[in-house]
């Protein structure tokens, strides 16, 4: 009765464009259903039959709520279907095809949370169930893998190209790169400012993967940047400091000549002690 | 006398008795000192046995097995005395010899080691039937068949009376059942009877548990050691998470809720290595982690669970990408790591690891690293690849992990070199920088195979901003130009170096003075 049930949730739970809050209302029904199978997390009674519904529900809701932008019931979900992958592939009539979805997804999303620590322990966990060229070579998983490389070595304009809206693997991919492209902006201007004396608007532009010129001259301003003659100038540490070094360079002067003096008195001291 | 149980006395007595009579047939050198305490005469017997073994040996085949015998009987005196003087050196004694009794062992002995110890009445019978059952010798009876045990029995009577039968069932220690069955599971794993070796491993734990004798402790840890190793046999192989250590590690874990309650460090450490591994083994970074954040190592646990614990250490640190704790903890790993021949397999993974964990950090191992020669052959991967990174190399590095993808998979630290990339990117970018003062994107592209000119101008920056070189780019004309290296001697790094070299030599000073007061006092006061 609340299998068949369930099947009627599922089929309506797997469109994709189902609004958000419907879905929600949807997949609490689904999990009380679960609940009365007593499904809700994988034990060693439960049919097979009830564990792929199980999997199907908690994997439909973290893509919905990926597709609604809603980071903690991703986590949630994502965090429920972790015992269900733990079981051997024989405990499941059929192999879920979201699984390496999902999971490459939760990569993602690791990265553009900056949790690197998590990102290459769960990496470390992939390996062990297929050999690392496969994953790498899996259309979905070797997404993250491949961004999170080249961010690490600042092939910024790889990452941008793979984020473009044709390049990602699927729909739920192109949430999490919306949250990374700011990300990465930032990381290509703080390179840029101590990279570059100044830098003419147009190539700051396409630097900065900007849509105009009015968008360079926000960005510029929201980073303190200086606008002269259609180029930007970095102002440079030094400069940016100057307010407070005015008289930070004679103290520091002093400072010095202070350390020395206290050098050179210890060493007399200790001279005094040995002779 | 005889009814009184509890009181161990007696019975401990008539065990040094007839261990002694044993040692007089074939004595080891070791036990002397301690026999000569109950029994004068023995020593002189003693060498002579031990002469006249040393013939024996090289003429008859049979000898090796009766040696084998005695040697184990020998244990049980040592075990004895661990229990009566409650000093787990014994303990530790005896289970140092497993290690050369072990090449001797066979089934046969080991079912006479058993059937002359215990007998058919005897409270251990039960042990001991589960013991032969192990070894596939059901059908040897119990209670000696062979004429030495009966001598010993023999002799008994004179000292204890008529029971002397009944007398020697008692004294058959909870420490010598336990022993017996880490024999038999030593047995078992060379043998490669991983099943049998599962289960009887879960019999002995059960018996190990219900005992709860703290004299018990260090041979406990060495029963869930070979437990573990039993399981990581069994198919489905460890990578795969059904394998059969997933399944044991609840009964571990318990285990080492019990050790901690008990305070038995013996286990508690080594029961932590075993989890560690496990952990590793299936690639559960996080659990791992958590373990080693919710348990405390014991501080006063053996120099090698310390060296194990390490290296686990380091391998989980080194994929959170905490290298620097890693490095600690790799480098104190090999530095405890035996120097002897026989843990050469361990120091081999533990200095890979160290080395590429080494790479990750930036800095180039030495190069004397790779010239001992009994890792020379099996670190050679890393040799080359340690040399493309020095060079910065890419197409180098990326056709050596592709070469030895195999070696370093198998090793475990293949995810870890795949990292290296961007630090050998890093490398060949200070190169560039210091070889020329102005270079081209183009060129750098080119030199480094980095695939495109935009992606050298983004790399660069990353690179100019991580302070790898120092330099600044030229967008309209498309170059980087390296900024003239400074006068080091305009600013204050001279003078804090001079400082540091004076700091050094003045401690040096006052620990010698130190140690010349020392000396002094020692030398007034006698």
């Amino acid at each position: 009765m609340a299998d068949r049930q369930l099947t009627t949730l599922l089929t309506q739970l797997r469109t994709p464009s189902l609004p958000f809050p419907q879905s929600t209302t949807l997949l609490s029904k689904a999990k009380l259903l679960l609940l009365q199978l007593s499904a809700l997390t994988p034990s060693p009674t439960v049919p097979p039959a009830h564990l792929t519904l199980a999997r199907e529900v908690y994997e439909l809701g973290a893509l919905h709520s990926l597709r609604a932008k809603n980071p903690d019931s991703f986590t949630r979900y994502v965090s429920q279907l972790q015992p269900f992958y733990e079981l051997p592939p024989a405990s499941f009539p059929s192999p879920s095809q979201n699984q390496n979805k999902v999971t490459a997804l939760w990569l993602l999303f690791l990265l553009t949370q900056g949790r690197y620590t998590e990102f290459h322990s769960d990496l470390e966990g992939l390996s062990t169930r297929a050999s690392v060229a496969e994953v790498e070579s899996d259309r979905f998983l070797g997404y993250p893998i491949k961004l999170e490389r080249w961010l690490m070595e600042g092939a910024y304009d790889r990452v941008w190209k793979a984020m473009k809206k044709g390049e990602v693997p699927s729909e739920e991919f192109g949430v999490l790169c919306e949250v990374l492209t700011p990300q990465i902006r930032r990381e290509i201007a703080s390179s840029s400012e101590r990279a570059y004396p100044n830098l003419p608007f147009l190539s700051a532009q396409s630097l900065l993967f900007l849509d105009s010129e009015g968008a360079v001259v926000d960005f510029a301003n929201s980073r303190g940047w200086i606008i002269k003659d259609r180029t930007i100038y970095f102002p440079t540490a030094a400069e940016l400091n100057s307010d407070e070094e005015g008289g930070g360079e004679q103290e520091q002067e002093k400072e010095a000549s202070q350390m020395v003096i206290e050098n050179t008195l210890g060493y007399a001291r200790q001279l005094e002690t040995i002779v | 006398m005889p009814g009184k149980t509890p009181d161990k006395e007696p019975v401990d007595n008539a065990g040094y008795r007839g261990g002694n009579n044993k040692m007089k047939g074939k004595g080891k050198k070791g036990e002397e000192e301690k026999m000569t305490v109950v029994v004068p005469p023995s020593k002189k017997k003693d060498v002579e046995g031990d002469v006249a073994m040393d013939v024996d040996d090289k003429v008859e085949e049979e000898d090796v097995g009766e040696k084998t015998v005695a040697d184990i009987k020998s244990n049980f005196a040592l075990l004895d005395r661990a229990v009566a003087l409650f000093d787990a050196r014994f303990t530790l004694r005896a289970l140092r010899s497993v290690s050369s009794i072990r090449k001797r062992l066979t089934p046969d002995v080991l079912a006479q080691v058993i059937s002359e110890t215990y007998t058919a009445t005897s409270p251990g019978a039960e042990i001991a039937a589960g013991l032969l059952k192990a070894i596939g010798r059901e059908e040897v009876q119990l209670g000696g068949k062979a004429g030495g045990s009966e001598m010993e029995i023999d002799s008994e009577p004179k000292a204890a009376g008529k029971n002397g039968v009944k007398k020697e069932q008692k004294e058959i220690i909870p420490e010598v059942d336990v022993f017996l069955g880490i024999l038999t599971q030593v047995l078992l794993h060379d043998n490669k009877q991983w099943q049998q070796g599962l289960e009887f491993s879960r019999y002995l734990i059960e018996k190990v548990q219900e005992l709860n004798r703290r004299t018990l402790d260090s041979l406990s840890a060495k029963v869930y050691f070979y437990f573990e190793l039993f399981a990581e046999q069994l198919a489905p192989l460890p990578p795969s998470s059904q394998s059969t250590i997933v399944a044991i590690r609840p009964t571990l874990l318990a285990a080492l809720r019990t050790a901690v309650l008990r305070k038995d460090t013996d286990t508690q450490a080594s029961v932590i290595v075993l989890l560690l591994r496990s952990y590793l083994l299936t690639s559960h970074i996080s659990q791992a982690d958590l373990l080693v954040s919710h348990t405390q190592f014991p501080e006063n646990a053996a120099n090698n669970q310390v060296a194990r614990y390490l290296y686990y250490l380091g391998k989980v640190r080194a994929i959170q990408l905490l290298y620097t704790e890693a490095h600690n903890h790799l480098t104190a790993a090999t530095r405890k790591a035996p120097s002897s021949a026989c843990a050469l397999g361990f120091s081999q993974t533990a200095t890979k690891l160290l080395l590429v964990v080494e790479l990750l950090m930036g800095d180039i191992p030495d190069r004397a690293t790779f010239r001992q020669p009994a890792m020379e052959a099996s670190l050679h991967p890393y040799f080359l690849l340690v040399r493309a990174v020095r060079v910065g190399d890419l197409e180098d590095f990326e056709s050596i992990v592709a070469q030895h993808g195999d070696t370093f998979r198998r090793d475990g630290t293949y995810t870890l070199i795949l990292r290296l990339r961007q630090n050998v990117i890093k490398t060949g970018i200070r190169m560039m920088s210091l070889s020329y003062s102005r270079i081209s994107l183009r060129d750098i592209c080119i030199r480094l195979h980095l695939g495109s000119e935009e992606s050298a101008e983004y790399i660069v920056a990353k690179a100019i901003r991580d302070g790898v070189i120092e330099a600044t780019l030229d967008r309209e004309k498309g170059y980087m130009k390296s900024k003239e290296v400074g006068d080091v001697y305009a600013t204050r790094e001279p003078g804090e170096t001079f400082h540091d070299r004076i700091r050094a030599c003045l401690s040096l000073h006052d620990e010698s003075v130190k140690v010349c007061d020392c000396f002094g006092e020692k030398g007034d006061g006698a």
